[in-house]
């Protein structure tokens, strides 16, 4: 296992990435309807008024021209300022990024606890109460909206009966209940994919085979068909895990909470090109980031595979 | 073994003094929620309302509307105007100190015109300023403001957010008004956490004696209406400016919740494209007009209001009442388009998504102009495509939007029968409005825009359907929390938690 070179490959890969995806991010936004000044202006802003904001903007200047010195400035990672704020964007995005960090974690420790044991449990006794149980949990995850858990819970853990806070981020406290929100519903597409996974190892041959030598249940099922199973658990944990750092624009709108989410869907909403082209490279990173962390776990998990 | 019960009873004593000291703290500090995150909180940056209801606290202007509406003295003591109309002379107040120290003077307020003025500044506002010619200080305590030509509407942009002081001082050294603001204000800024919360603490030297009355206000910054509603009940929220029409039953058996009743100043209308066929036919215009029944719009849609019948808010000083023109009459309206000749032609009323009131009135609408034999379709789209293609690139039939109140009739009617955004054309209307910013004569002002508002009412560029009432809700300890009449800004100044 050569790892630098699978680093290097892995690097040369994101800077691709984060270039091509940049540059679609650049056009479509300035194509679509909208224009950042005219937000700034407002409806009583006379066309001079609009052109001078045109102006400070640069957003008056050729398409090209704005294109080449949002590449250059990329290749030194300054993202500008926001057009709305006049805030670096990187800055914005660093304010903000703790937070949904830690509820993305916080989301994701609680959907794997919920998840896992009890995936694992409905592959290893299909049809016995745990089965049953997970199987109306997951249902219940993926078809009650997050909005609709979320005020649900606020209503219960913070007017009835007040534990928790209303809105804010002061506290740890304050993340309980919207990564309660986010975990849930992962917990389900999370659960769904355990217990799939883990059944279809059980299926297999070698496992018969480990019956055979003699093997006892416990080392059967929980070393040899676990291990198995986990890698596609894996996967699918990382593409959720990437999700939530995106930010989960509508648990923190529920919530009041100041995270990537809400940062990223006024930027859409106003059409602050610097952001949203910040935003999107962001996002793009950590995903890649997310992505080669699950490739060295599963290296971990099963040394067979190997980095390539 | 007597010691146990001593020390338990010190320390639930000390537990209550300090429960008390809390609450002794805490008291002063009403708890504000606010619906949206401000862009910025630089006043001359800006045309977005939620900034200016911020900041109107940071900041204080050279003059100011008084709770009906009449521009008063504020930084300035007294003003006069020469009978030209080009000279104003302010006198200001003496012993007003900014936050930050700085004593203010004329300086500082020929520095925040410069500042509006600039180019580099870009400000949405920099048009209102455009007749001034010159900024005179023949001494600390008066400014002398030259205009090129008479423009009376000045007055009521300097009383306006936008016609804030900011210090010299830092002006100068390129201070970020917009993270921090500093001004001479009855509040002190002390934090905001982006998209979290705006802290703001009394100015203990603010030149209205005995003002504010609060320690300090926090802005909460709620977007979910629904967690507003619960917080405003449950009373970890003081205040919110806007209760949904939809959430008032929920209040009505609370107590401890008061709502309180207002007409807005909002100009709520119909759009109609003037320049898209067949709306370019006053006939199918009108027709319209006879279909819809405003009352209905105003009740259902916004939670009542008062109708209207040109472009003005139906409490406005300069508004007269023409709705004898038009009253809902769909037999009319059948006739009209039959006249017309509209027969299977599709319509289609744009709206605002963000604005579900509107929404709202754009599916009444829908179903009133179908009862007439019209073909309507809605389209949802976001607030910056609505600005780009409906408002300034004119792709629309219809729009449903509430036009803010102006101080100044001038700020409402400006620009109209040039082919803004309706695109109606009228060289008479046009004229006089134009006319009528030069005048200063209240009486000579009006006779111009009774005329102008005849004309627009008659050729129906619009729907009036009028202007609407607001909620606005707090707990019911909070006493004398206002609105600036025209501006819809949150004066904190008379405000008391009892």
């Amino acid at each position: 296992m050569d790892l630098a070179r699978f680093i290097a490959k892995r690097l040369l890969r994101l800077v691709l990435t984060v270039l091509l995806i940049s540059t679609i991010v650049f056009f479509v936004i300035r194509v679509i309807p909208g224009d950042p000044a005219l937000l700034i202006a407002g409806i009583d802003a006379t066309p001079s008024d609009i052109a001078a904001i045109r102006a400070k903007l640069g957003t008056d200047r050729p398409l090209s021209a704005q294109y080449f010195d949002f590449l250059w400035k990329v290749a030194h990672l300054d993202f500008g300022n926001s057009m709305i704020s006049e805030e670096p964007v990187t800055a914005l995005i660093l304010q903000r990024f703790p937070l949904t960090l830690a509820l993305a974690v916080l989301g994701m420790v609680i959907g794997t606890v919920i998840a896992i044991p009890i995936g694992i449990l409905s592959a290893v006794k299909p049809w016995s109460a745990w089965d049953y149980v997970g199987l109306v949990m997951s249902q219940l995850g993926m078809a009650i909206p997050s909005f609709w858990l979320g005020i649900f819970l606020l209503l219960v853990f913070a007017v009835k009966i007040p534990i928790f806070p209303l809105f804010g981020a002061e506290t740890l406290a304050s993340l309980v209940l919207p990564a309660f929100s986010l975990g849930f519903a992962r917990a389900a597409i999370l659960l769904r994919h355990t217990r799939a996974s883990m059944s279809e190892e059980l299926s297999k041959e070698y496992i018969i085979a480990a019956k055979a030598k003699g093997l006892t249940d416990r080392m059967i099922k929980y070393k040899h068909a676990l291990k198995n199973a986990l890698l596609p658990i894996i996967t699918v944990a990382g593409i959720e895990f990437g999700y939530m750092l995106g930010g989960a624009i509508i648990i923190e709108q529920v919530f009041s909470l100041p995270g990537l989410g809400r940062l990223f869907l006024y930027a859409i909403y106003q059409r602050d090109f610097p952001l949203i082209q910040g935003g999107v490279v962001f996002i793009a990173i950590v995903f890649s980031l997310v992505n080669f962390a699950a490739d060295v776990l599963y290296s971990v998990v099963n040394p067979k595979i190997r980095l390539e | 073994m007597k010691k146990v019960p001593r020390i338990a009873s010190l320390c639930i004593l000390f537990a209550f003094s300090a429960a008390s000291l809390v609450v002794a703290q805490t008291k002063g500090t009403l708890v504000f929620g606010l619906s949206g995150n401000p862009d910025t909180l630089d006043p001359q940056k800006t045309a977005g309302t939620l900034t200016f209801q911020v900041v109107k606290s940071f900041y204080d202007t050279l003059v100011e509307p008084n709770t009906d509406g009449t521009i008063v003295p504020a930084l300035a003591e007294s003003w006069t105007v020469s009978p030209d109309g080009l000279i104003w002379t302010f006198k200001l107040r003496r012993n007003v100190v900014f936050h930050n120290g700085q004593p203010f003077t004329s300086k500082d307020v020929r520095a925040s015109l410069e500042r509006i003025k600039d180019e580099a500044t870009a400000s949405p506002k920099r048009s209102e300023f455009a007749a001034i010619k010159e900024i005179r200080t023949p001494d600390a305590a008066t400014v002398v403001i030259v205009l090129s030509q008479p423009y009376a509407p000045l007055l009521a942009s300097l009383a306006s957010g936008w016609g804030a002081i900011l210090p010299s001082g830092l002006i100068a050294s390129g201070h970020n008004f917009g993270a921090e603001p500093v001004g001479t204000g009855p509040f002190k800024f002390e934090k905001w956490i982006r998209d979290n919360k705006i802290t703001m603490v009394r100015n203990d030297t603010y030149w209205m004696k005995g003002l504010p009355k609060l320690a300090k206000v926090e802005f909460q910054i709620i977007p979910e209406r629904a967690v507003q509603v619960q917080g405003l009940s449950a009373g970890v929220i003081d205040a919110v400016e806007f209760i949904d029409p939809e959430d008032l039953p929920l209040f009505s058996s609370n107590p401890k919740v008061s709502i309180k009743k207002e007409l807005t100043s909002l100009i709520m209308v119909m759009a109609m494209n003037c320049s898209r066929e067949p709306l370019n036919d006053l006939r199918v215009r009108q027709a319209v007009n006879y279909a819809i029944d405003k009352q209905v719009v105003l009740d259902v849609a916004y939670g009542g209001g008062k109708v209207g019948s040109t472009f003005l808010d139906t409490g406005n000083a300069y508004y007269t009442d023409f709705s004898y023109l038009y009253p809902y009459n769909p037999d009319k309206a059948r006739q009209l388009l039959k006249a017309a000749g509209v027969d299977t032609r599709e319509f289609t009323i744009t709206v605002p998504q963000n604005y579900p009131l509107h929404v709202k009135a754009a599916e009444l609408i829908q179903q009133m102009l179908e009862k007439v034999g019209m073909h309507v379709k809605l389209q949802l789209v976001d607030w910056s495509t609505w600005l780009s293609s409906v408002y300034n690139g004119g792709n629309y039939d219809f729009t449903v939007i509430g036009h803010t109140g102006k101080l100044d009739p001038d700020g409402t009617l400006a620009g109209y029968g040039t082919g803004k955004y309706v695109k109606w054309i009228n060289a008479t209307a046009a004229q006089k409005i134009k006319e009528a910013a030069a005048i200063s004569d209240f009486a000579a002002r009006k006779k111009l825009y009774t005329e102008v508002l005849e004309i627009m009412a008659k050729e129906v560029p619009f729907v009036y359907l009028g202007t609407s009432y607001r909620y606005v809700g707090t707990r019911s300890n909070v006493v004398d929390f206002r609105m600036t009449p025209n501006l819809d800004t949150f004066d904190f100044r008379w405000t008391e938690l009892k």
